[in-house]
């Protein structure tokens, strides 16, 4: 009987010994790590948001934050989920970027969507999250797909790939991947109503 | 003596006893990571270091690890190692991060770590079980990296995201999706045990 319970403490104690080191690395590390990946995710839609708004994107990430705080305004500054984009005229924006969450194959797609300051027409869109499968929902976020929105009205219907059709209220989807294009549609075509709901 | 030994067997590990084409282990990331060139690579890296961490940790450990819970063990420091992976890749390689995403954190599921724990780690000096970790994480990445190629060109017409085949090709769009991975992978089995195995072991037999 002793001999057991002596076992069993040993086992114990071993598990207990090596979880607690092991945890503590990874503890360590992830703390280490915690403000790149905050970074990295502010920067990944500071990126996104100005590359909807038209303007090149420069390489140093210091110099995208830059032009974020000097031109960017989120509303609600809280919890933005749209942010107004201004040029050199401080006092009309020159683009809205609007932050929208979609539900794709595999769990949510989030991303950023422009429109013009008229809110009459499509900007380019951006997709800033999402966990669709590599190769085939993935590629909404190939450049093809992201830059058809740009300068169409909706409301959207999918047309095939590759028809790369110039109609206001079409976009190409993506071959074997409708339900990620469907929701991408659906998201694109409930912000356009939200828009003509609240615009007085 | 030692160092012809472990010669062998890093050899071993990437033929006559490959984990994915003779072990048939490790298939669920070889269907799933397979269908981008990139993303594979990135896997391979990650597998390559947790089998040899994992299997050099285990070996170093072996006399303390009490048998009835080494499973529990293994499994601690494997997946310690595998969260260690994801979150480098989500701190300094964000975008590769994004791409793969739940996959990294389903090297911990893949049989070929555990294998090589159970089969070498626990019962070989650190040096050996090394070298096996090295050598099966190697044998397993360039057989995913074949497929991947094939995958990839087959499916996107091109490689790396570089296009190579003309406007006329026609992307098999099966190809990247998960029965493609099970097609290239059985064509691969099929050939290298049909045509390139088959001699040796038939001379073995004779």
């Amino acid at each position: 009987m002793n001999a057991r319970v002596k076992d069993g403490a040993r086992a114990a104690g071993f598990m207990a010994a090596l979880s607690i080191t092991l945890i503590t690395c990874i503890a360590a590390l992830s703390l280490a790590t915690a403000g790149r990946v905050k970074r990295n995710a502010a920067l990944f839609l500071q990126k996104a948001v100005m590359e909807v708004a038209g303007e090149t994107v420069p390489d140093n990430p210091d110099a995208v934050a830059e032009w974020f705080s000097a031109s960017v305004k989120p509303d609600p500054p809280e919890s933005p989920n749209m942010y107004r984009v201004y040029g050199d005229d401080k006092s009309i924006p020159r683009a809205l970027v609007y932050k929208r969450d979609a539900q794709g194959l595999w769990g949510s797609i989030t991303a950023v969507v422009g429109f013009d300051p008229m809110r009459q027409t499509f900007l380019e869109t951006r997709f800033i999250e999402h966990n669709e499968t590599p190769g085939l929902g993935a590629r909404i976020s190939e450049e093809w797909f992201t830059r058809q929105t740009a300068g169409k009205t909706g409301p959207f219907k999918l047309v095939p790939e590759g028809t790369g059709s110039p109609a206001p209220t079409e976009i190409d989807a993506v071959t074997g991947a409708t339900v990620t294009s469907s929701a991408v549609r659906d998201m694109l075509n409930k912000l356009l109503q939200e828009i003509k709901e609240t615009q007085p | 003596m030692t160092a012809i030994r472990d010669w062998k067997l890093f050899k071993e590990n990437l033929g006559t006893q490959n984990p994915v084409f003779v072990q048939v282990l490790g298939i669920c990331s070889t269907l799933a990571v397979t269908n981008v060139l990139k993303n594979t690579l990135v896997m391979c890296l990650g597998l390559i270091f947790v089998t040899s961490l994992s299997n050099l940790s285990l070996s170093l450990l072996r006399a303390w690890i009490p048998s009835r819970i080494r499973m529990m063990a293994e499994v601690l420091i494997i997946a310690s190692l595998v969260i260690i992976v994801d979150i480098c890749l989500k701190a300094y390689y964000p975008e590769i991060s994004r791409q793969l995403g739940p996959y990294v954190g389903l090297i911990i599921t893949n049989c070929i770590i555990m294998g090589r724990a159970e089969a070498v780690a626990l019962t070989s000096p650190p040096r050996t079980a090394l070298i096996d970790g090295i050598s099966s994480g190697i044998g397993y990445s360039y057989v995913l990296l074949l497929i991947a190629c094939c995958r990839e060109l087959l499916g996107t017409g091109g490689i790396w995201g570089a296009r190579l085949l003309g406007q006329s090709w026609t992307n098999w769009s099966i190809m990247v999706m998960a029965p493609g991975g099970f097609f290239v992978l059985a064509v691969f089995i099929w050939i290298v045990k049909g045509w390139i195995m088959r001699p040796a072991t038939e001379k073995a037999e004779a």
